[in-house]
């Protein structure tokens, strides 16, 4: 027992140093000068948005706001609204927050709108994130989600063109599928990448017949069982049954998606406008995009209006980080940095693409007509930012419900517990 | 040289701070949280807002007809035990195996507890770059011609399921060897030889001898793997992300979707105290039966 005894305190020990050490790095750091006001910061990582671009455009936004010190806290993932909420359940809500879901956090009153004269005065769409009148994060960017990337090549091959309506979609899905190509590439492995497909048709094929549906869930006045949601999700399995996806689609993640598509193995990926960040200038010339088909071929554009920095109600020195917030947003080293790694669509009144000296491929411009020109943009579903956000939780049942349909049929029955996930979430 | 009666008088006195930090670190860090989970469980707690209502067994009465509940209680049970087999069998076998005292052994059994001593989360970032479709593992498959196309490790409920009991067995049978290790140490020598004298063989002498005289050992990792199983988190996190379609959900990870994504502290709460009562029950339970094993030696 003495051998078991001591064996069991080196498991232990060699457990406690490596947990010790596992906790000793920290991410966060400090910005600034002087000694002057000290706020915190929220921020995330991708493989666009590094630890150096949060640097640089955090000391940017400081020229602007003297004396003022900025503490970064990273995001451990980029699920900035779990996080947020976290810190916010052990008192340490952060004074700066940068690309949050501000619903959840503005009927704790914890955020602090931004005044309607400076949204009016820079943004093209200065009301786009409004909640009950108010808007929380700076509407500097935009994204159509999900668009239709296809390969050209591909589509030139199998001598197949652009389709127009949802029956000629079907049938570019067919003539892939018999040329042995994937028809749609789908990162099915995580929910939110998993979605698009189902956020595409809804927002399409839906909200793009009654632009007001989800306030009407809201006001109890839709269901996800009417026969138009229906009709629309069915589709979905329509394409799963059709074989448009891949056999193993829901264990590939997004970075495998993204080479598979890149690399030439399918033939169209509904992903998010931010997917334009990832094709090369030497591999644009093959790629394309497009709005997904409805019935009759209307355009339908499914769009969000991102936001950049939110701030909280309860910041030690509201003014000061309002202050900081604005100079953040309005930055265009910053925005200039999102246009080119993440595709975003730049939304502000002074400043023309061009004025960000952004080097952006065809498929961004050609992408970005769909945001200047005069069309039907509804939201996108699950996605937005505004009073068209679901409720707590629901976003992700829906996310879910698109991996869900790839082995449950029975769409009516998936749909009422959506409808009574959404009941409970808001509290009917 | 102190006289009896004033060392009696001293030894209270001088224990008794280590005593009281140890209590206060114990109250501090695991009775008053559990407490307050149990109060907040008869809350609507949000983790957005300061203040909160009660509203009585509410919350456990919720419980009964969640289906997602549920469905992440099943789950659990099924990683449970089949890690809980999979790492005591496998565990068991290395030990076995390595049970000799040259220094290429120990370096081996060193080797082995690599797994148990990396976060959780390393652990499964790197499963999960084997286990993605164009993964190292399917690349070797398909190399060595076992399959034409890419397997779905993760794309199905039960490979996904699969998947996962097999990464987390990987950790524990690591911690499962070095117990095992220890525990076939303390047997006697003396043992194997009568059994030898009485012509046992290798099988009788491993069913008469080892598997009775390790029984310590099997309590301890049997119910430490049921522990840790059941609160089992990080991995799914980064593994499966809980899917497809929320289907590789253990009920610790429902619990923080519940109170981080729902904003329902309240009810993650009375999730986290069915989970306590339930890995407590069972982990009684079990040793209890183990340790009546133990008594027999």
């Amino acid at each position: 027992m003495y051998r078991l005894r001591r064996a069991l305190t080196s498991v232990i020990a060699a457990s406690a140093l490596f947990a010790v050490a596992a906790c000793s790095t920290s991410a966060n750091t400090e910005n600034g000068t002087g000694s002057g006001t000290s706020l915190t910061f929220l921020t995330f990582e991708t493989p666009a948005l590094t630890a150096k671009f949060w640097d640089d455009s955090i000391t940017d936004a400081l020229k602007s706001v003297p004396d003022t010190k900025i503490n970064k806290i990273v995001s451990p993932n980029t699920d900035r609204n779990a996080y947020a909420k976290q810190l916010q359940a052990s008192g340490q809500f952060p004074d700066i927050l940068s690309s949050i879901n501000p619903k959840d956090f503005i009927e704790a009153n914890l955020l602090t709108p931004f005044d309607k004269a400076w949204l009016e005065e820079n943004f093209l769409l200065p009301g786009a994130n409004n909640i009950k009148g108010s808007t929380y994060i700076p509407p500097t960017n935009s994204q159509i989600l999900p668009m239709v990337f296809y390969n050209k090549d591909v589509f030139a091959k199998n001598n197949i063109t652009v389709p127009k309506t949802w029956a000629e979609f079907m049938t570019v899905v067919g003539k892939l599928k018999a040329a042995g190509v994937t028809p749609i590439e789908l990162a099915g492995a995580e929910p939110w990448s998993a979605s698009m497909p189902l956020v595409g048709l809804m927002s399409a094929h839906v909200l793009g017949k009654r632009p007001t549906w989800v306030a009407d869930r809201y006001a109890g006045a839709a269901k996800f069982t009417d026969a138009d949601v229906v009709a629309a999700v069915t589709k979905q399995r329509d394409l799963i049954q059709a074989g448009a996806f891949g056999k193993g689609a829901l264990g590939v993640n997004y970075a495998d998606a993204n080479k598979q598509f890149l690399d030439g193995k399918s033939g169209m990926y509904l992903m998010g406008s931010w997917f334009i960040g990832q094709i090369k200038p030497e591999q644009a010339a093959s790629f394309g995009s497009f709005l997904l088909p409805t019935e009759d071929g209307s355009l339908v554009v499914p769009f969000n209006v991102g936001g950049t920095t939110a701030v909280s109600a309860k910041a030690p020195d509201v003014a000061k980080a309002t202050a900081f917030a604005k100079a953040w947003s309005l930055s265009p080293n910053n925005l200039r940095t999102l246009i080119e790694t993440d595709g975003a669509f730049p939304m502000m009144k002074k400043l023309k693409l061009e004025d960000f000296g952004a080097k952006v491929t065809p498929v961004f411009t050609e992408a970005y007509t769909y945001v200047t020109s005069e069309n039907t943009k509804v939201s996108s579903v699950g996605w937005v930012n505004n009073d068209d956000a679901m409720p707590p939780g629901v976003a992700d049942l829906f996310y879910a419900l698109s991996q869900q349909l790839f082995t449950n049929g029975d769409v009516k029955a998936q749909l009422a517990a959506l409808d009574a996930a959404w009941d409970k979430a808001a509290g009917k | 040289m102190p006289s009896a009666r004033t060392a009696s008088r001293r030894r209270p006195l001088g224990l008794a701070p280590f005593l009281w930090v140890a209590l206060l670190l114990y109250v501090a860090f695991l009775v008053y949280p559990v407490l307050n989970s149990l109060w907040t469980s008869f809350t609507d707690k949000n983790p957005l807002r300061a203040e909160s209502s009660f509203v009585g067994f509410d919350n456990y009465t919720e419980m009964l007809t969640d289906e997602r509940l549920r469905a992440s209680l099943l789950f659990t049970v099924v990683v449970v035990v089949v890690v809980t087999l999979i790492a005591n069998a496998i565990g068991l076998g290395f030990a076995l195996l390595l049970n000799r005292q040259s220094v290429g052994y120990r370096v081996m059994r060193t080797l082995i507890f690599i797994p148990q001593v990396l976060s959780g989360v390393i652990v499964a970032i790197i499963w999960r770059s084997i286990l993605t479709e164009n993964g190292l593992l399917n690349a070797v498959l398909q190399r060595i011609g076992v399959t034409s196309a890419p397997v779905s490790w993760l794309g199905s409920t039960e490979m996904a399921t699969l998947s996962l009991c097999a990464v987390v067995s990987w950790i524990t049978i690591a911690f499962a060897t070095v117990v095992y290790s220890a525990s076939l140490r303390s047997v006697p020598p003396s043992l194997y030889e009568a059994a030898k004298m009485d012509g046992a063989g290798a099988v009788s002498r491993f069913r008469n001898v080892t598997f009775p005289m390790i029984a310590p050992g099997t309590t301890i990792t049997v119910v430490l793997c049921l522990i840790t199983t059941f609160k089992l988190y990080d991995v799914i996190a980064v593994l499966t992300g809980g899917g497809p379609a929320n289907t590789t959900q253990s009920t610790a990870y429902y619990l923080i979707q519940l109170a981080f994504t729902n904003n329902l502290f309240g009810y993650s709460s009375a999730v986290a105290m069915l989970l306590l009562a339930l890995t407590a029950g069972i982990a009684y339970l079990v040793t209890n039966v183990l340790r009546k094993r133990e008594a027999r030696l």
